[in-house]
């Protein structure tokens, strides 16, 4: 089952809906109070004003690239190895100018020439060697988990070669994402675990500029090595803390979710856009290790018994697509898809298959009830999280669907630490959750490893629904020491068949990704005409937008 | 001295109790600061096991068993020392308090006594004037007013007052170009920044003083001795300030020192829904964040500001009014 909850609605506090339901009251009571933003005239036409920090609600000066609670921007200011769109898992080189992989258990990574530290000092293979170190020192900055793939390490010339402990293709991209950090002032840095780092130095297209609790910015980095990339002068972060604020700053850039985009975000100025593409895939995992969700008739029951437009469009107001059964996202993932499933995988809804379905499992509609062998009426709980307002409309809508035919569901709705506690320990009926991957090993991986199957009441951290099959752990063996494309696609097929045809999890909808941009200073924004990188202002995405912006005022060619 | 051992006996075994409790509390939650950490994460993208792992490894697991936990948190206690918080990890809770501290007691405390003292005198003029339009006006619109929870109030000035005339900044404590400090312009700043909040907070809470003290007024203008008083030919306001009110205002200081006590804890929602960096949203963000440092501070920073208002209170009461004292 899945690891992980994938791109959705921001969980948003009953205040911020309030706020934004106080808005809507007032609009359908004919007050029409239009609200208009403008970027800010005091911020010049070469500066970014983006809401990528949120405030808790000040910030805390910590930019260290390992931590979980760093200033986002510190991933703008260390670069990784390799830049990897969430969307599609397509890659472009950063820091490692070239990658090759010699065999299956080596990942030769070239480390680009005549990059500097933003304090003048030159970037080197030793730093990548450092760093890698570091993490190893302290498991606690090995966020990607590098050195659960890595068996050593060695520099040739400018070369850096991982010998890994396995055969293990994908461990390139785990590898790739690790943040370069410079060896003649981390290695003086007594415990990097508890470092806040406050004076960041680092390779990336911004410095720290002015900072504050409520605000900082950031100056272009003039030696950066793709400078003549860099439009933009200056970014300011405020402390982001609410949805109105959101619409009526003024942003360049902003990313929400926001009720009514079009009447708020779009109506707020003429030159403001948005693009929500999918991130992933949210659906019903079934616990697998419990009757009646270990019988695939129940689950092809519950699937053809559900209406996937309806769930969509009640879950994310209309911005997405009902999502398919092979665990891909569609459109990102198209070229991967096999052709051969039918509808692109999209199960619709079809009741006298779900009730052939659940027959063979010997569950039959007496009056409105749906009954088991044992005579009682099927009763299933979905766990989901509070606060997760999309989540929460969609679980409403399959109790609906699945109460038409006679189930008896119930909802439970922890808190986000309860919800993830009780995935992660397979105490659960049925859960909603978030899977999918731009790289689609990944998320087979997570979604169908037995590896990840511990005992219930053990914790896990993916394949919550404890999937097992010995045969599919034989497909992701033979993926992971897969180089041939060919092979990596002939073994993508397979699991896609096996998600499809097991259900191991019940795809719904997907969730979104939420881009906000306005075109008055800088143009150049990802979209769903040129998906080159995922709209999201935080983690490391923003490194190449930033590549493709220009400024209005110099024109698009300037 | 008997009256106050007592008092100061019953502080003392409160306390331990709600030191206790306040271990046991946050240990109840399901789920734990490495879920709550991950579950905010996985907002943004997949989670791994090996993020998992790292998570744990920089927050730590506490060390020993329950009990071996609870000497070890009486000792910090006593020390006042609460360590790092989860969900601001590395900041230390100290830091954090001593950050947030600050607004709260300035906003909150601030409100709280203003709110005390012009809710008193108009309901010692609503009460001597009762029947006429000086008793009615203040008190119909003070139930109406104190009827709206924080949020909704602090929501519609927000949104009007904020975001469609423009008349005060919308969200913080200061402007982000504002540095923190004793000069004319922060605190000016700072001023302007805590209006909605304060009239937010005003509003909501004036009415509870208001009706409070007009209706023990009333019962008190009532006692034999005040119209002994008038009978004797002193003034009207004499009479009301002097004798009635002195003696109304009791329950109304009682109170008043429970909601001094209360300063601490701040508004969450009034500094939720204005992103004020007070108290009140350091805990919104502890208890979301099963932050068990931050959340055992803070409850025990509450708890004791309370339990030492109440003492207090009882100690002026004693002195306000002899007959408790027997």
């Amino acid at each position: 089952m899945t690891h992980t909850h994938r791109h959705r609605a921001r969980a948003r506090t009953a205040v911020a809906a309030l706020a934004a339901a106080t808005a809507a009251v007032l609009v359908a009571t004919g007050c029409s109070i239009q609200i208009r933003s403008e970027p800010d005239p005091t911020i010049g036409a070469d500066t970014m004003l983006i809401n990528a920090d949120k405030g808790n609600p000040q910030f805390e000066r910590n930019f260290n690239p390992f931590l979980t609670n760093k200033r986002t921007a510190s991933t703008w200011i260390y670069e990784p190895l390799l830049e990897i769109n969430p969307l599609d898992g397509e890659i472009t080189p950063w820091l490692a100018s070239e990658t090759t992989l010699p065999d299956a258990r080596t990942v030769d990574m070239t480390i680009r020439d005549g990059v500097e530290w933003s304090d003048g000092e030159p970037m080197t293979p030793d730093d990548v060697v450092y760093t890698f170190d570091l993490i190893k020192a302290n498991p606690a900055l090995d966020l990607k988990g590098a050195w659960q793939h890595i068996d050593t390490i060695e520099q040739q010339g400018d070369h850096v070669v991982f010998h890994l402990q396995t055969d293990d293709v994908p461990a390139m991209e785990i590898i790739g994402q690790t943040t370069i950090v410079p060896e003649h002032l981390w290695s003086k840095v007594a415990d990097p675990t508890t470092y806040r780092n406050p004076d960041p130095v680092g390779t990336g297209p911004f410095t720290l500029g002015n900072y504050s609790a409520l605000q900082y910015s950031m100056d272009k980095n003039e030696s950066y090595w793709q400078a003549e990339k860099i439009d933009i002068a200056h970014l300011i972060l405020p402390a982001t803390n609410n949805q109105l604020d959101t619409v009526t700053r003024g942003y360049d850039w902003a990313y929400s979710f926001i009720s009514d985009v079009e009447g708020t975000w779009g109506a707020a100025s003429d030159t403001n856009s948005y693009w929500f593409p999918p991130g992933g895939v949210i659906g019903l995992m079934p616990n697998l290790t419990k009757a009646p969700f270990d019988d695939v008739n129940v689950r092809n029951g519950i699937a053809l018994a559900l209406d996937r437009d309806q769930i969509a469009e009640s879950a994310t107001e209309g911005y997405l697509e009902p999502a398919g059964q092979t665990g891909l996202i569609l459109p990102n993932q198209q070229d991967d898809l096999d052709p051969s499933i039918p509808d692109q995988g999209v199960i619709g809804q079809d009741v006298d298959g779900a009730l052939a379905a659940f027959a063979q499992a010997g569950y039959t509609q007496q009056g409105d009830q749906l009954v088991g062998p044992d005579g009682q009426q099927l009763r299933i709980t979905i766990l989901t999280a509070n606060g997760y307002t999309d989540w929460l409309r969609a679980v409403q809508e399959v109790r609906a669907q699945l109460g038409a035919i006679g189930i008896d569901v119930q909802i439970q709705a922890p808190q986000p630490a309860g919800y993830q506690s009780a995935i992660a320990n397979g105490e659960f009926d049925m859960a909603l959750g978030g899977m999918g991957n731009g790289n689609t090993y990944q998320a087979y991986n997570t979604l169908l490893n037995s590896a990840f199957a511990t005992p219930v009441g053990e914790t896990t951290a993916s394949n919550f629904g404890r999937f097992s099959d010995p045969a599919v752990d034989e497909l992701l063996d033979e993926w992971k020491a897969a180089i041939d494309p060919a092979e990596q696609q002939r073994l993508s097929y397979a699991l896609q068949n096996v998600v499809y045809e097991q259900k191991p999890v019940i795809g719904l909808y997907y969730g979104g990704l939420w881009g906000l941009f306005n075109d008055s200073k800088f143009t150049g924004w990802p979209s769903e005409k040129d998906p080159y990188m995922a709209p999201q202002n935080y983690d490391q995405a923003p490194l190449l937008i930033f590549t493709k912006l220009k400024r209005v005022d110099q024109g698009a060619e300037g | 001295m008997k009256y106050a051992a007592q008092k100061l006996g019953l502080f003392v075994l409160t306390l331990w109790a709600a030191v206790t409790l306040n271990f046991i509390l946050p240990r109840l939650m399901p789920g734990d600061p490495t879920d709550a950490a991950i579950a905010k994460l996985s907002q943004n993208g997949p989670v791994t096991e090996a993020t998992r792992a790292a998570i744990e490894a920089q927050l730590g697991v506490p060390d020993g068993n329950v009990l071996q936990q609870y000497v070890a948190y009486l000792g910090q206690v006593v020390r006042l020392d609460f360590g790092t918080s989860y969900t601001f990890f590395p900041e230390t809770v100290g830091h954090l308090v001593g950050q947030a501290l600050p607004y709260t007691l300035i906003l909150v405390g601030a409100c709280t006594v203003i709110a005390f003292v012009v809710g008193t005198l108009i309901g010692v003029a609503a009460a001597w004037k009762r029947g006429t339009w000086l008793d009615s006006l203040p008190t119909l619109s003070g139930s109406f007013m104190s009827t709206f929870p924080y949020f909704w109030t602090a929501l519609l000035l927000l949104f009007f007052l904020g975001y469609v005339l423009h008349w005060f900044p919308t969200t913080g404590a200061y402007g982000a170009t504002t540095t923190p400090g004793f000069t004319p312009e922060f605190v000016g700043d700072a001023l302007l920044h805590a209006v909605l909040p304060a009239v937010t907070i005003l509003v909501t809470s004036l009415g509870g003083w208001i009706l409070g003290m007009r209706n023990a007024m009333i019962n008190t203008l009532g006692d034999d001795y005040v119209t002994f008083a008038e009978a004797n030919g002193l003034k009207g306001r004499t009479v009301a300030v002097r004798y009635a009110a002195r003696n109304a205002i009791l329950p109304n200081l009682t109170g008043f020192g429970l909601a001094l006590g209360g300063v601490v804890g701040g508004s969450i929602l009034v500094e939720q829904v204005f992103g004020y960096p007070g108290i009140g949203y350091l805990l919104f963000n502890a208890v979301i964040g099963q932050d068990y440092p931050l959340m055992q501070a803070l409850f025990l920073m509450i708890t004791v500001s309370v339990l030492v208002a109440n003492f207090l209170v009882d100690i002026l009461y004693g002195v306000l009014d002899p007959r408790t004292r027997r």
